[in-house]
């Protein structure tokens, strides 16, 4: 280190770098810097131009609202937020500042409207149970057009029903109260809901309820002049004249109440919005209304009566031929003179009669009905009062035709009004006639019709079973067997009367049969002796072995009976049906025999032996007595041959049989009495 | 050369003063006419303050993009879809969030990550960059060496809260249940980051060495 360091110097001086630093200019990459300053700026720029403008909405209950989290929704979706809250001056209200979005912003005018969204339960249901979890939120409501933008909102205290651009008519509702009707209670249209109630108030002046009503497009077009409004709240229970009714409607309208509409006549004209209605009490009402108001050119009649009005009321019904063609307005009492000048009291009732329902054109006067109403009068129309309803306990006015009245006419100059000349009133004491039928019921003799009809049945069985009944078909037979053979006979007898024309000859006949009888009734004076004597021979008889005898006569019978039992029953249409052709070949022959002419002479012939045989039949009853007698006398002589023997039996049954076959031709007889006629035509 | 600086506080020969140029890319030093390093096929660059353009160009991105970094949210929390809570949080928020919690060691790791260490880096490069090629005494010439190492390493770890923002991202996608998306700022800070690391690269620590002494003082109180 000999060499003293050779003194350091730079090879370039230093100050030379800043000099070259200022002479090569900007180097490139200042580019850099530069675009991510104007990226930056422009990020911030955006950010400072979207975070809109700044409303203040004032609410009284702000409950729920969270400054930087609760949101500003429209249409459920969220276009800005909620910055910050602060008081009113006076501490009653809060006024809270939302940021809203810039694009949204432009709309938000004087007809905005804000209101704060929770979960509610109403009896409209539970809504919005989302804003549990998320927390309440703002919603606003505005139109899409652009006006003067406003800045500060007072808030709503709940959510609009109606959203302003909902299309519809509002019409304002006016009641005697509001009883059952709540805010947002339905609109009814025929149990549709159109539309819903809103903002329940005290009218300023009179003592009624306002309420608005909304009704929705397109049923707002159902809404005319003529419309009417009743009450649907809750459920009402009425006893009138039509008998009870209980009406209920849904459950939402029992629990907030509805009121119902109904365009029931045509002719209204479209309402401006904010027409006022009145609110009927219920549907039955409105409809009376509807009609009291329905045409201005109302007939005002009046009718004097005597009856008492007890149940006549204002209101009530004026039916034409069971229509309803108006109502009573007025009842008042009326005091005239009678022709003898003393003072007469009676009722004047007035009533209001539509000419359009009379039948008359829409745009009919009074005097056209009056007119009317004179022309029937003279035709015999009368007033009178008449009971409606159900029980009879309400009265109308019904106008009827009497026809034999007396003549009458319209009495025009007494009163104010036409009196209808009137008669007296149909009114039928419901109650007393209703006592009458069930005291009526109260008496009929059930329990002995039930006995009777027991004892009947079991006669009817003990009948049913007994071996005589079920002998019965094969009786019957046989019976038929000789009816058949007895036509036969009668169609050949009257194939010979044809033949022969022998009226006079039948004539003869019965006069020969007269004179029988006349012998027979003579000669059966003698009858009890005869009895006698055969009493006397029947005692013989009796000593001698009779018992074998009647041992004889009872196989006989029970041979013959086993013969009758023998024969089906079966057979017996087949033998009915033979019976009928016979009946069916004598008609034939009947037709085909002779001329029509010779049948008329024929039965002119029979008819006069009818006569005949009526005169003589006269004698039979003395006969009938004769054999009847004659019959007992023989009874009793069987009755004395022993009560056990089985001939005593058959012989007993054979004279019962006797004696049946007297009162049978006792009836014939008395039948032919009444009408020979019968006997020959069999008709 | 350093140790005779170092036994004797004399002149520290620096290889511009020997006319020397070290190659920035492998280290070897040529003579100051060399054009390129023939080891490396570098071009060699003379120490030159005009290069300290690139580097303030780069620390002023980054400055840039920190604030957005810092006002924007850092990731959006997403819970129930939206229902029980939609939260951003920017990094100073989640901090203090994050202490109203109690947990105070997480918030410090955020702090010093996402604050102090880009705001440390920021001036320690604006500092460097202002001091290089002035007068120094060899003393100061380390000191800033060191500065600039510090800043060197730090760089690459800067990036945690883009990685955490990245990795929940990633993670919590519990789609109704929970989800996390980043948000702007998660962006701005990781441009902000990667400018500031160019920035630091851009730096060339020869300058450190320019402003040394021509001769040893004794005393480098006067400086």
């Amino acid at each position: 280190m000999t060499d003293t360091p050779q003194p350091l110097k730079p090879a370039s001086p230093v100050r030379k770098t800043a000099a070259r630093a200022a002479q090569a200019g900007v180097n490139v990459i200042w580019i850099v810097p530069i675009i991510a300053l104007i990226v930056t700026l422009g990020i911030a720029w955006n950010a400072f131009r979207e975070r809109g403008t700044l409303i203040e909405v004032v609410f009284a209950d702000p409950t729920g609202i969270t400054p930087g989290d609760t949101a500003l929704r429209f249409r459920e979706i969220t276009v800005g937020g909620v910055e910050g809250v602060k008081f009113t001056e006076d501490l009653s209200q809060v006024v809270v500042s939302l940021r809203v979005d810039s694009d949204v912003a432009q709309y938000i005018d004087d007809d905005a409207a804000f209101w704060i969204v929770r979960p509610q339960v109403s009896a409209q249901g539970v809504t919005r149970l989302d804003t549990v979890l998320t927390g309440a939120f703002i919603e606003g409501y505005w139109d899409a057009e652009i006006s003067e933008p406003a800045s500060r909102f007072a808030g709503l205290e709940r959510p609009p029903l109606v959203r302003s651009d909902q299309p519809g008519t509002w019409v304002t509702l006016s009641m005697e109260t509001a009883e059952g009707l709540s805010e947002g209670a339905p609109v009814l249209f025929r149990g549709v809901e159109v539309g819903r109630l809103e903002n329940v108030r005290l009218s300023e002046g009179e003592d009624r309820v306002l309420a608005d009503a909304f009704v929705e497009a397109p049923h707002d077009a159902r809404l005319t002049t003529a419309s009417v409004f009743w009450d649907t709240s809750g459920f009402s229970l009425s006893l009138g004249a039509q008998g009870i009714a209980f009406n209920v409607n849904s459950l939402s309208s029992v629990l907030q109440g509805g009121v119902a509409f109904d365009t029931i006549v045509s002719g209204g004209s479209v309402i401006e919005p904010g027409h006022e209605f009145e609110v009927q009490v219920d549907e039955a009402a409105a409809r009376t209304t509807l009609f009291a108001t329905d045409d201005a050119n109302r007939l005002r009649v009046g009718m004097l009566i005597e009856d008492s009005l007890q149940g006549l009321t204002q209101g009530a019904d004026v039916q034409f031929q069971g229509l309803r063609v108006g109502q009573v307005t007025d009842l008042a009492v009326n005091l005239s003179e009678d022709a003898e000048g003393n003072p007469e009291v009676r009722q004047l009732v007035t009533m209001a009669i539509s000419p359009r329902r009379l039948g008359l054109d829409e745009d009919a006067t009074a005097d056209e009905a009056l007119a009317l109403l004179r022309e029937e009068v003279a035709q015999g129309l009368r007033a009178r009062v008449a009971s409606a309803g159900f029980l009879g306990t309400s009265l109308m006015v019904e106008l009827v035709d009497i026809p034999d009245a007396e003549p009458a006419t319209i009495d025009e100059e007494t009163g104010p009004n036409p009196l209808i000349p009137s008669v007296q009133g149909d009114l039928d004491d419901f109650t007393a006639s209703a006592q009458g039928l069930v005291e009526r019921i109260g008496n009929l003799p059930i329990e002995e019709v039930l006995n009777s009809a027991r004892d009947t049945l079991d006669s009817i069985t003990v009948l049913a079973t007994s071996q005589d009944t079920r002998a019965i078909p094969g009786a019957l037979r046989t019976a038929i067997d000789e009816g058949a053979a007895a036509l036969a006979n009668i169609s050949s007898i009257t194939t010979e009367l044809n033949q022969a024309n022998s009226g006079e000859t039948f004539a003869r006949l019965l006069d020969e049969a007269s004179e029988a009888f006349t012998a027979i009734s003579a000669a059966a004076v003698d009858v009890p002796e005869v009895i006698d004597q055969i009493d006397a021979a029947a005692a013989a008889v009796e000593e001698f072995g009779f018992a074998e005898i009647s041992l004889q006569a009872e196989g006989i019978l029970a041979d013959l009976r086993a013969m009758l039992g023998s024969e089906d029953a079966e057979q017996l249409p087949r033998n009915l049906s033979n019976t009928l052709e016979a009946a069916t070949g004598l008609l034939n022959d009947l037709r085909d025999g002779n001329a029509v002419g010779s049948l008329n002479e024929a039965l002119d012939s029979a008819s006069t032996a009818a006569d005949q045989i009526a005169q003589s039949v006269q004698q039979l009853p003395d006969l009938i007595r004769r054999l009847q007698a004659t019959a007992a006398g023989a009874e009793t002589l069987f009755a004395s041959y022993g009560t056990r023997s089985a001939f005593n039996n058959e012989l007993i049954g054979a004279l019962r049989e006797l004696r049946r076959a007297t009162e049978s031709i006792g009836s014939v007889a008395r039948l032919i009495e009444r009408n020979p006629r019968a006997f020959i035509l069999g008709r | 050369m350093s140790a005779r600086a170092g036994d004797h506080g004399g002149p520290i020969l620096t290889a511009h003063r020997a006319g020397l140029l070290g190659c920035h890319r492998c280290g070897r030093v040529w003579p100051a006419d060399q054009v390129d390093c023939r080891r490396c096929n570098a071009h060699l660059r003379p120490p030159d303050r005009h290069r300290l353009q690139v580097v303030w160009a780069w620390w002023l991105a980054g400055l840039i993009a920190y604030i957005p970094a810092n006002v924007f949210p850092m990731m959006s929390t997403q819970t129930f879809a939206g229902l029980a809570g939609n939260s951003e949080a920017t990094i100073l928020g989640g901090v203090v969030e994050l202490m109203h919690h109690g947990s105070y060691d997480i918030a410090l790791i955020v702090f010093v990550a996402s604050i102090i260490v880009p705001v440390g880096k920021f001036i320690a490069i604006a500092w460097l960059a202002i001091v290089a090629g002035r007068p120094a005494t060899s003393e100061q010439a380390h000191a800033r060496l060191k500065v600039y190492e510090v800043v060197e390493f730090i760089g690459r770890w800067s990036m945690i809260d883009v990685f955490v923002v990245a990795i929940l991202s990633a993670l919590v996608q519990l789609g109704f249940v929970a989800s996390i998306h980043p948000g702007p700022a998660a962006v701005s800070f990781a441009l902000s980051v990667a400018f500031t690391m160019l920035s630091a690269q851009s730096f060339d620590a020869r300058l450190i060495w320019r402003g040394l002494p021509l001769r040893s003082r004794r005393d480098s109180d006067d400086l």
